[in-house]
């Protein structure tokens, strides 16, 4: 029953008299970033493989959805599962030549390829808005289009997202599944010789996740109103989608719930500090020295530093 | 001219070009691999190194002396730099490219980045020697004495660093280490001082490739990272850990640039290198000359 606690705070919060706009949409984000870190756990915590590549399904799914919608007129709703499909395609491709080699591969790969939808993205202006981005035609409050002036309906909607990807977490890693990806994070040769197909569960593991980000980038999309080759294929955004996972515990499915929520926190007080000192970029070393002392002390994140010893 | 050498003229001048670009590619790759090879650390701040190799030349030239002079002060601090970040977070990695080994690095990387920015500014700054804006004509092509200077300068480090490995007993325990490290422990051998001197050499090396490349290349706090990917095809095509293979893989990374630049569009001159970069790992993980199996 605790679980439903925070939960129900949280879907009490736009009723609230006291809570303004800017509280409201910092939870969005909070909510958004939750399900990001949920996904990219899936592969990175519970499948052991370094995707510093995330943003690009994460991108997919953004720029797919709001280019079908300003050029065609196809509602989010539809729109988001052709990024998800689109996100899928691009991971297969990916997987099927990275991940028969061992980690390093990969995750080098993943940079490069994050890279190269960079180029295209900020290149092919017509379709993509180039450096600028892409902003999505704003029709007013619209359930229909999905959007809305005021951050209410997107905390339920991030909600939901939260509360499906951690039950999805919770299902993988009481599944057969999620223990052959941990037998193989854990050790491959191993996993081998106990009968584990190791690419294929590697590669089914990269592609849920994937599927995952794609389908949270929609909600990205209608939340921000907008997309740009940085916030989308930037390392800096590849590090949001890590932190949430690594500050909570990596491979929980609570981490990237408290971690989430730790790192909207931090990075609300380190802009806010950017801008009262004038020092841009405050936010990029935070995050920077966050993930150094995460990884060299509490690799296991917050989760584990709080549970020892207790079953996760 | 006939038509077919007027058509060519362009061809040769994109791999000419390429080609003394790609030396300083291949410079910035051997110090990656080195640490690559030997300790089997992918250090993704290698690129701030280079960065901060850069600010070496801008500081000096600021000072009026030439950057190149700078050189062996660049090569000298960022060892130093290499020897405090393998102490501090590289050690506990030894053996193991890990998921926590790369997110250090990252994140090292992030604050050495925003280090340089609070010490540099975020503007753009660039440090010519006395090559810069001389240009050398060798028949209808042209190219930069800046960068023929450093090309000059990238090759002799590279040999510098292969006979290193190769001809001295420092490099036989090295080498020693990289094979086998328990088996080098066993006959006397202290990996912790092999390790240390080959991470500072690789950190070294990329001082020396960011001196010689701000004499023609601007530098800002960013530009560490933006060299990381070159490093990083560069080092799997011509084979993660080689040192001979990471600098030729530079020279092609360097050709197919400029290449596509001339042929394609220079926006998307990287495009085709990262596709080449996972076929590479599908097909020919080894590199393109195989130098090393694994």
């Amino acid at each position: 029953m605790r679980p439903l606690i925070p939960i129900a705070i949280v879907a009490a919060l736009p009723a609230l008299p006291f809570v303004n706009n800017y509280i409201l949409a910092a939870t969005v984000r909070a909510l958004i970033f939750i399900a990001l870190g949920q996904a990219w756990n899936i592969v990175a915590g519970i499948g052991g493989q370094l995707s510093l590549g995330h943003g690009v399904f994460l991108g997919l799914g953004c720029y797919v959805t709001g280019i079908l919608f300003n050029e065609l007129g196809v509602p989010p709703w539809i729109g988001v599962w052709a990024g998800v499909l689109v996100s899928l395609a691009v991971a297969l491709v990916m997987g099927s030549m990275t991940l028969r080699m061992r980690g390093v591969f990969f995750a080098l790969a993943t940079v490069a390829v994050s890279l190269a939808f960079d180029q295209l993205a900020r290149h092919y202006v017509d379709l993509t808005g180039g450096d600028n981005g892409l902003a999505l035609k704003f029709l007013g409050n619209s359930l229909w289009a999905m959007q809305s002036r005021w951050p209410g309906p997107f905390v339920y909607a991030g909600l939901v997202f939260m509360i499906l990807y951690y039950w999805i977490t919770r299902i993988i890693l009481a599944s057969r599944f999620g223990l052959e990806m941990r037998a193989v994070r854990d050790d491959e040769i191993a996993a081998a010789a106990a009968g584990v197909r190791v690419f294929r569960t590697k590669l089914l593991g990269f592609l849920v996740s994937a599927a995952m980000t794609a389908l949270a980038g929609g909600l990205y999309m209608q939340f921000y109103q907008a997309i740009d080759p940085e916030s989308a294929f930037g390392l800096g955004q590849a590090i949001q989608l890590q932190l949430p996972a690594l500050i909570g515990g990596l491979g929980t499915a609570w981490g990237p719930i408290i971690g989430g929520a730790l790192m909207i926190v931090l990075s609300e007080a380190t802009n806010w500090g950017a801008t009262r000192f004038g020092f841009i970029g405050v936010d990029i070393l935070v995050y920077g020295l966050v993930l150094l002392i995460v990884v060299l002390w509490a690799p296991q994140g917050i989760v584990g530093v709080l549970w020892k010893g207790r079953r996760r | 001219m006939s038509g077919i050498e007027t058509a060519l003229v362009p061809v040769g001048q994109a791999l000419l070009s390429g080609v003394l670009v790609g030396g300083v590619y291949g410079l910035l790759s051997i110090g990656f691999s080195l640490a690559f090879g030997v300790m089997r650390i992918v250090n993704f701040a290698h690129g701030d190194l280079v960065m901060y190799g850069m600010y070496a030349g801008v500081v000096s030239a600021t000072f009026g002396i030439d950057p190149l002079y700078a050189i062996p002060f660049s090569f000298l601090l960022m060892a130093l730099l290499g020897a405090a970040q393998y102490q501090l977070v590289y050690r506990r990695f030894v053996g193991f490219a890990t998921l926590q080994q790369l997110l250090a690095a990252i994140g090292l990387g992030l604050v050495l980045q925003m280090l340089a920015q609070v010490v540099f500014g975020a503007d753009t700054r660039s440090a010519p020697s006395m090559f810069g804006g001389q240009y050398l004509l060798i028949g209808p092509l042209f190219v930069s004495a800046a960068q023929v200077m450093a090309f000059v300068v990238a090759v002799i480090a590279t040999i510098a660093v292969e006979a290193l490995l190769l001809g001295t007993h420092w490099g036989r325990t090295v080498r020693a280490v990289a094979d086998d490290i328990e088996a080098a422990e066993l006959v006397g051998l202290s990996s912790q001082f092999i390790n240390i001197t080959a991470f500072a050499l690789a950190c070294g090396l990329a001082g020396i490739a960011g001196t010689i490349m701000v004499t023609y290349y601007p530098t800002d706090p960013s530009k560490g990272l933006s060299l990381m990917p070159i490093a990083i095809i560069a080092t799997t095509i011509g084979g993660l850990g080689s040192i001979r293979g990471s600098f030729l893989g530079g020279i092609f990374c360097g050709m197919v640039q400029q290449l596509t630049a001339m042929l394609w569009n220079s926006a998307l001159q990287d495009v085709p290198l990262y596709v080449l970069l996972l076929f590479f790992i599908a097909y020919r993980p080894t590199g393109m000359f195989g130098f090393r199996t694994e």
